[in-house]
Parts: C-alpha cells; sequence; structure tokens
C-alpha cells in the first residue's frame, strides 16, 4: 500500500480539483492511490496519467487537470485564465442596481386586480422592462414550461394489437396451447421516442436583458427528458448540458454562469457555430436533431460565416428555430447583417421576448415538421 | 495480472503490432490491475477500436464485442430464445405434451455479446462499442451488469460471470454519459499521435511500406490536421493512405498520386475542394522538405 505521506498528498489534491470545478468523489481518490500503488512514481508522466485517468473523467476538465497538476506537482505558478476576463455578473446583481422606485408604482397599480390577470401581464411583458421582483415571478412561469419535443419513430418494437410485424416470441408461447399451431397472431409495432433538442443560447453583451430569462429557459429543456444539449456562446462555445443537469435552477444557472467566461462579452455568431459544427456536428449530435438558436443576430464578424454555418447545420437537423427576442417588437425588421444571412436556413423564426413567446416556442417544438417555412 | 510494469505490456502490444502512447499504455494496465473497466473516447480514427483488439491479443483472450447503436434492446445485447427452433419442437413433439420449462432450455437460447462474455471459461476481453449510440435506458442496464457481473434470464434465473471479463468502452461523445456509468471506469482521451509515432505505426501496420513514404504520408496528414477541415483524418485514414499509396509501387509523394489518391484520407467533398491545386502543392512540398 502506498505510503500515508502519498494519501494526504492525494487527497488534498482531490480537494485542489473539487475547487477547479471537478467532481471528484472518495471512489476516484481510492483509485488514485491504488493506481499510483501500482506504477512507478519515480517517472513523471506515468503519475501525470495515472492521476488523470483515475481523476478525471469528461474531456472538458482536462485542461483544468493539467493546470492544478502543474501546479501541485510541478509548482508552476498557477495561471489563471478566467481571472482577466471579467467575471459573470452573480444572480439578479444587475437587477439589483436598478432603483425600485418607479417598479413599485406598476405593483401599486395591479394590486386592485386579482391575481390570474396579475400573472397574465407579467406574462406579457418584456424580460428586459421587468423589475427584479417581476423577473423573480417570472422566473417560476419559465420553470414551469412544459418544454414539448417532436416524437421520432424508434426501432425498438413494442406489443401493439394493430401493429404490423408479427411477435414470435408472443405467438410461441400461445401456441404452447394449440399443439404448435400458430392460432393466435400476436403483433407489435414501432413505438416513439422524442427527438433529440439542442439549443444554443447567445449570452453576448446585447443578450443581456435576456440571457437569463432564455437560460432558466434552457434549464426548463434540460429537465424535459432525455436527449436535451444546452450551449452558450458569446465569443468562444461552451457546453452546458452537464451544468444544467442539476434539478434546482439556481444551483443550476451557477454552475453554468462558472463554466461560460465569456458572458456580456462580444459575439461571434459564426464562429460559434462553426465551433459547433466542427465539434459536435462531427460527431453526429445535430443528426435527426431540432436545433434551437437563441440569439438577437447582432454580429460583429462576417455575416458570410454565419451563412455558411447555418447551412451546414440544417443540412443535419431535423428542423433549425431561430429565437429572437427582438422579434417581440412589431416594427422589428431583420435587417442586422448576422440575422438576415441566417434567415434563409432557418425553418421557423419566432419571439422570445416575453414568457408567453417562451411558452409558444414549447408548442412550435411540440408541432415541429422538417422544413417548414420561415 | 500478467504485466509486472507498463513497459511489459508496452512490448506485448508491439508484439500485436499495436504502439501505444505512455498514457494509452498507462490507461490499459491500470484497468487491468485495478480490474475497472476502461472508457476510451477521442476522435474517429484514432485506434479505440484497435486498441481492444490488441490487447484481447496480448492477453491471449478472447475478443467479444457489442456494437451498440440507437435501440440496441436486451435481445440483441444479452440473450434472446430461438423461436424458430421452439417452434419446431412443439411440432416435433405433437404427441407427448411441451413442457415450457423444457421449450425455455439452454439450448433454444441464443447467446448475445453480454451473456457470451459472462459464461465464457477462458478470458475474454468484453468490447463495448460506440456505448454513446446506445439508449439512456440501456446505459442503465449496462450499469448494472457491469457493476455485479451478472444477468438475470427469467425463464432460467441468475447467471453469474465464471470470470471476471475485461472490459473496454469506447464513445465518440455524440453525448455526455451517464456520471454513474464513468465512475465505474478509468478514463482516457485517446489524441492524434505524435508524428514520430505515426510513422512507427504506419512502418509496422503497412508491410512493404517504403520509409521515405512512411514518413512523408505522415507528415502531409499531420499538417492536414491543422487546416480548418470538417472531418480532420485519423491514424486510420494515414494506414488507408499509405496502404493505397504502396499498393500502387509509390516511393515518394508527388502531386498528382497524392490528387489520385486523397479521397482516401478525406471524407468530405467540401474537404476534398479545399485541398487543390496550389494549398495540395504546398501541402506535398512541406511533407517533403522535412
Amino acid at each position: 500500500m502506498a505510503g500515508s505521506a502519498v494519501v494526504s498528498h492525494i487527497v488534498t489534491f482531490g480537494r485542489v480539483l473539487r475547487e477547479a470545478g471537478l467532481e471528484v468523489g472518495p471512489g476516484r481518490v481510492a483509485d488514485a492511490v491504488k493506481g499510483l500503488d501500482a506504477v512507478e512514481l519515480a517517472r513523471q508522466d506515468d503519475v501525470y496519467w495515472t492521476l488523470r485517468q483515475t481523476l478525471v473523467s469528461r474531456r472538458e476538465d482536462i485542461e483544468a487537470f493539467d493546470r492544478a497538476f502543474d501546479a501541485w506537482f510541478l509548482r508552476a505558478p498557477l495561471k489563471r485564465p478566467g481571472a482577466t476576463k471579467e467575471a459573470p455578473p452573480k444572480r439578479g446583481e444587475r437587477r439589483k442596481g436598478a432603483t425600485p422606485g418607479p417598479g413599485s408604482e406598476i405593483d401599486g397599480g395591479e394590486t386592485s386586480l386579482g391575481a390570474w390577470s396579475h400573472e397574465e401581464l407579467l406574462r406579457t411583458k418584456d424580460f428586459a422592462s421587468m423589475t427584479p421582483e417581476e423577473f423573480a415571478r417570472a422566473k417560476k412561469l419559465i420553470q414551469a414550461i412544459a418544454v414539448a419535443r417532436p416524437q421520432r419513430r424508434t426501432r425498438r418494437l413494442r406489443p401493439d394489437s394493430k401493429g404490423r410485424a408479427l411477435d414470435v416470441r408472443g405467438l410461441v408461447r400461445a401456441s404452447l396451447a394449440t399443439g404448435g399451431d400458430p392460432v393466435h397472431r400476436a403483433f407489435r409495432s414501432r413505438s416513439e421516442a422524442p427527438r433529440k433538442l439542442v439549443l444554443i443560447l447567445d449570452v453576448s453583451g446585447s443578450m443581456e436583458a435576456y440571457a437569463r430569462a432564455m437560460l432558466l429557459y434552457l434549464h426548463a429543456a434540460r429537465g424535459s427528458g432525455r436527449g436535451v444539449e444546452a450551449f452558450a456562446f458569446g465569443t468562444r462555445l461552451t457546453r452546458l448540458t452537464h451544468e444544467l443537469g442539476s434539478r434546482d435552477p439556481e444551483t443550476a444557472l451557477a454552475a453554468a454562469a462558472k463554466r461560460v467566461m465569456d458572458w456580456s462579452g462580444g459575439t461571434r455568431i459564426g464562429e460559434s457555430l462553426k465551433a459547433y459544427n466542427d465539434e459536435y456536428g462531427r460527431r453526429a449530435l445535430t443528426r435527426g436533431a431540432v436545433v434551437v438558436v437563441l440569439s438577437d443576430g447582432c454580429e460583429r464578424g462576417d455575416p458570410g460565416l454565419v451563412a455558411e454555418e447555418m447551412a451546414r447545420l440544417r443540412r443535419q437537423a431535423f428542423a433549425v428555430v431561430w429565437v429572437n427576442p427582438l422579434k417581440g417588437d412589431p416594427a422589428y425588421q431583420p435587417l442586422a447583417g448576422g440575422m438576415r444571412a441566417a434567415l434563409p436556413h432557418v425553418d421557423r423564426f419566432l419571439a422570445g421576448h416575453d414568457v408567453a413567446s417562451l411558452e409558444a416556442l414549447g408548442t412550435v417544438l411540440g408541432g415541429i415538421e422538417r422544413r417548414h417555412a420561415a | 495480472m500478467p504485466y509486472a510494469s507498463i513497459d511489459e505490456l508496452e512490448s506485448a502490444l508491439a508484439g500485436a503490432s499495436y504502439l501505444p502512447d505512455r498514457g494509452l499504455s498507462t490507461a490499459l494496465y491500470l484497468s487491468l490491475k485495478l480490474e475497472k473497466p476502461l472508457l476510451l473516447e477521442g476522435e474517429a480514427g484514432v485506434g479505440k477500436t484497435e486498441a481492444a483488439k490488441a490487447i484481447a491479443t496480448a492477453l491471449g483472450a478472447r475478443l467479444i464485442r457489442l456494437q451498440c447503436y440507437e435501440g440496441l434492446d436486451v435481445a440483441h445485447a444479452v440473450y434472446e430464445w430461438n423461436y424458430a427452433r421452439q417452434l419446431l419442437h412443439i411440432r416435433a413433439a405433437q404427441e407427448g405434451t411441451v413442457d415450457e420449462a423444457e421449450l425455455f432450455g439452454p439450448e433454444f437460447l441464443i447467446r448475445r455479446p453480454l451473456l457470451e462474455a459472462l459464461e465464457a471459461e477462458e478470458p475474454v476481453v468484453l468490447l463495448i462499442d460506440e456505448i454513446d449510440r446506445a439508449d439512456e435506458e440501456f446505459e442503465a442496464f449496462l450499469l448494472e451488469v457491469l457493476s455485479d457481473f451478472q444477468i438475470t434470464v427469467p425463464e432460467l434465473g441468475t447467471i453469474s460471470a465464471k470470470q471476471r471479463p475485461y472490459v473496454i468502452l469506447t464513445s465518440n461523445r455524440t453525448r455526455e454519459l451517464h456520471d454513474a456509468l464513468k465512475r465505474r471506469c478509468l478514463f482516457h482521451w485517446i489524441g492524434h499521435p505524435s508524428l514520430e509515432r505515426e510513422i512507427e505505426i504506419v512502418k509496422l501496420r503497412v508491410p512493404g511500406v517504403p520509409e521515405r513514404l512512411a514518413a512523408e504520408a505522415a507528415a502531409f496528414v499531420a499538417e492536414l490536421r491543422l487546416l480548418d477541415l470538417q472531418k480532420p483524418p485519423g491514424l486510420a485514414e494515414t494506414i488507408d493512405w499509405a496502404r493505397a499509396l504502396t499498393a500502387l509501387g509509390t516511393q515518394e509523394l508527388d502531386v498528382e498520386n497524392v490528387s489520385a489518391t486523397l479521397g482516401s484520407v478525406l471524407k468530405y467533398h467540401e474537404d476534398l475542394l479545399s485541398v487543390r491545386d496550389e494549398a495540395l502543392a504546398g501541402l506535398v512540398a512541406s511533407a517533403r522538405g522535412r
């Protein structure tokens, strides 16, 4: 067995990794200790691989592990890549800054109305003009949105008296009673399962007023069942599927905010979509999925790239939906370069500026068919 | 555990025509030593499946492979009853009565990879390939199998492993696997090999490849990976390509033979279009220049 010095060293290292955001349970630490016992401690590369293979279980975590390993075992100065960038705003921080004065006026005016209409008003209020109190209440509504998903047929067969495939297994059992003559026939048919859903959210500066509400929506969608993938981007793409997996929305949002490095920064839609297509589309994540892009389409980069990558996305996806909060304004025209470039490759173009429009999105997703006109 | 050190395992794998880097051999060694399944992830064509085949050869074990796909169910992964045979049996025994227990006996059982691996008397390597393609229900079922190494067939009872199979899982990361499954496994991410190693692998895997051609082909592919391609070529593509060039009697790369065979390296039309003319000539020149 490894010496107790090694054990306490690894236990502490496990704590360092946890602080860096990795999930390192006691089982993994025990494996790491057992593993180190089996290799040459004098060989630094063997120690590195042993610790990485026992303590890391996701590719995304390898970078953080490498930094921690260098700092801990090689005594290299700890670089903090996130330190130079602006930290993501804490929950409600931005809204806390708003003076509550004018907001209470609206509240006062509404007290005479019943709770139902109160909620109704909230549903159609633009997220950007909500007071912190209103947003807190709207949050509950967003969390409650049931995200409907289109169905696909599966390969698996289920017993169904109206089915068309013969259920041979059932037939054999039934034939026992009739001396091997298949008198009673049983049938099976293909069943249905929800389609994959991929949500890609723009969290750049211009989307700031909507990003939190939409992130809550992503969390609600993530909880709607299997096969949901969530991403965020500003200038770079971040996969949030894992972070949004937590049941509690506050925990999930905090985890997501920790992961996203470029919150409220610049926008590079084309490059972010390209990163998605290169990294995830290539691994068939898009194939057969309904892909929803939530963005205002304000691109700082080349609109040509947006068009190219949207075309690529659409070739693989079952359907592509674009949700733009600006579309809530009746006077809005999709003139921004990025938006105009993307539109020809979008099956459905929807608003997403208030609770009601997000609810409508759920309905659209549930009934979507291939190749709708925008 | 037949290997006393990582170095020993490495030379056994080299004997099976497989040259892993230190990271992969450490992973294979640890998973044998700690008796834990190994989860291999990486881009397509970096040699995940090959690793399982090589360790099976090195261990002298039988390789049992379960290829996962969407909709994979117990009937295709564990066992299924041979219904046609059962029906014939009932017909043949018309006179007497057929006992149901007889009908659901081992001779009517079709063994699929998981059951086969558990029932094996000899050492086996169980390769569960592309687990990310299977449904999550199946993943949960697999988790159960990997914790207890036993399977329950309702008609026959519980079947426990005679000996623990050595398990390798691969994933292309089309979706995130369940944490519970990952917790059971050691994890290794396989990247593209270094240039020197890739040359070694090509020489080992392509008999009769000229030394110079192996080096130039590997260098060319390494250059391709730096380009912005939809599907950068993996190690498998380098090997295929070197094999094609060798079959054509090529001694060294030039613009003609590269353009004629590039289809075995680049699999997307867009990628082929982007590596043409001057770009191609430049790449050939720099691959030859080293």
